[in-house]
């Protein structure tokens, strides 16, 4: 049943994890993806944060900020989901599950960033807030284009050439993806990078990177 | 495979050392000996080792060895034929390498460094872009498949030049002393490189070898298609004088403006995309 075209960009199917209706396949290029969120889930589980010191401009003084464990562990928490989250999202063989994971991701970066007090960083997560909610409408949008069109989800059906997925439907997956990603933040909001605690401040990083080769396979694929 | 890496990081580091020394040259310096930089590595392997007291110890250490994992799977990958879209995946998650190293020392030098990488994403998307349009000439994504392609067509260099440019700006924004190398400016000391020393350096000297020598190597191998070694080696240091050259006689760009510049070559080539698209039906 389960039987990638052999066509399939990401390479041979490996294998397939099947949990009741939900379905995730190993392909060398998901299977590498996996490897990476897997690692760097495994990082924020088991690293502290750094303690930043910040230089007093106009100086020569400088300061060491206290890492709050309160703090560490919230972040801890939604690192750990936000991977779990990036894991499903890298592996799954189908389009609605995919977007479900995207916009966990989305929700677990704003959870990382927002926990830091501080108003620069407040500041520009709640901007992303704004802007992972509005990337929710076309993420889901697309799926249900895909849907609506091809009369499946299944990434079995969908990456045959016997299934047409109309571009408009590729197009909001991806501009979905962007958004619940924080891809444009980079760019235009790099300070919510400053906050604390390295480890789970890179899985904002590692989450919406991945996510984004995971579109441009699907997207190819299709 | 172990042979052919330990190779490639003698090359990719005697590339560098090559770098510096055009890069002096066209500056009316001396400049070091070519092997500087493979010197360099031999020194860091054996000096004094500590992690600083502020870092996130974990990742501190981490990143160096997934630097080195993910361009070693990159010289894998480019050895066997494999997916074009994997390597793009390397080249993406290098980016965390570099933003993980700046902020988990705990350095407000590392962390301007690592939120410099992060603003230096765009780098990426001319890569997107380069990826696009093989695959519109090539129908695969497969390094194997688009070099036979090559032998049968002719170089994609010749056939898909704006994208072999937009791949050379790719390349060029990886580069040591060049316009884009904002992430290690010299304003903010070694910016995301500042706290790793000793063999912390080292390993980070050797990811970054192997990672000039795949881009290089795959540069050659997507443009022009599959040479004999020899070849192969001359045509990536032709490729490599020439952006030495670039990276010396261009002053470092700011934070913004590269992020202008890569942008621009992007759209540049999504217009060269649409039109070809038009063009091939």
């Amino acid at each position: 049943m389960f039987n990638l075209p052999t066509t399939n960009i990401g390479g041979q199917e490996l294998f397939v994890l099947e949990f009741g209706d939900i379905v995730a396949y190993f392909s060398p290029y998901t299977t590498a993806l996996f490897v990476f969120a897997l690692i760097f889930t495994a990082l924020a589980i088991v690293s502290r944060p750094e303690k930043q010191m910040d230089i007093a401009f106009g100086g020569d003084a400088y300061y060491a900020k206290v890492v709050d464990p309160e703090l560490m562990r919230f972040q801890r928490f939604m690192a750990i989901a936000c991977g779990l989250a990036t894991l499903g999202a890298m592996v799954t063989g189908d389009v609605f599950n995919f977007t479900l994971f995207a916009s966990l991701v989305g929700i677990t970066n704003i959870g990382i960033v927002a926990a830091y007090r501080n108003r620069h960083v407040l500041n520009a997560a709640f901007q992303y807030g704004i802007v992972a909610m509005l990337a929710t409408v076309p993420l889901f949008g697309g799926a249900a284009i895909v849907v609506a069109s091809t009369g499946t989800l299944s990434m079995w059906e969908l990456f045959t050439g016997a299934v047409a997925v109309p571009l408009i439907a590729k197009a909001f997956l991806v501009l979905g993806v962007m958004g619940e990603g924080m891809a444009p933040f980079y760019v235009a909001k790099a300070e919510i990078t400053r906050a604390q605690g390295a480890p789970f401040i890179l899985m904002v990083h590692v989450s919406s990177l991945l996510l984004f080769l995971r579109v441009a396979e699907i997207v190819i694929s299709m | 495979m172990i042979e052919y890496l330990l190779f490639a990081t003698f090359i990719g580091l005697l590339f560098h050392g090559i770098h510096r020394k055009v890069i002096a040259r066209v500056q009316g310096r001396p400049g070091p000996p070519i092997w500087q930089e493979i010197l360099h590595t031999l020194k860091f392997s054996f000096k004094e080792t500590w992690i600083p007291k502020t870092a996130s110890q974990t990742l501190f250490v981490a990143v160096v060895f997934v630097a080195i994992g993910i361009w070693s799977g990159a010289l894998f990958i480019l050895l066997s034929g494999g997916s074009l879209l994997l390597l793009f995946a390397v080249y993406l998650l290098h980016k965390i390498v570099e933003h993980g190293m700046g902020l988990s020392s705990g350095s407000p030098y590392g962390k301007f460094g690592a939120i410099r990488s992060v603003i230096s994403a765009a780098s990426e998307l001319p890569l997107l872009a380069t990826v696009a349009v093989i695959y519109l000439f090539t129908g695969s994504l497969s390094i194997a498949d688009i070099a036979a392609y090559q032998q049968v067509h002719g170089p994609l260099l010749i056939l898909a030049f704006p994208a072999a440019a937009a791949m050379y700006l790719v390349i060029l924004s990886k580069m040591h002393y060049g316009p884009f190398s904002i992430i290690e400016a010299k304003e903010i000391v070694s910016g995301n490189m500042t706290e790793h020393f000793g063999v912390w350096r080292a390993g980070l000297e050797v990811g970054f070898a192997l990672k000039t020598y795949v881009l290089l190597y795959a540069f050659v191998l997507l443009f022009i298609g599959p040479l004999p070694l020899g070849l192969a080696l001359l045509l990536m240091l032709l490729v490599l004088i020439s952006l030495s050259f670039v990276c010396a006689v261009t002053p470092m760009l700011s934070p913004y403006d590269t992020v202008t510049i890569q942008s621009l070559v992007t759209g540049a080539l999504v217009i060269y995309i649409i039109v070809l698209g038009v063009v091939m039906g």
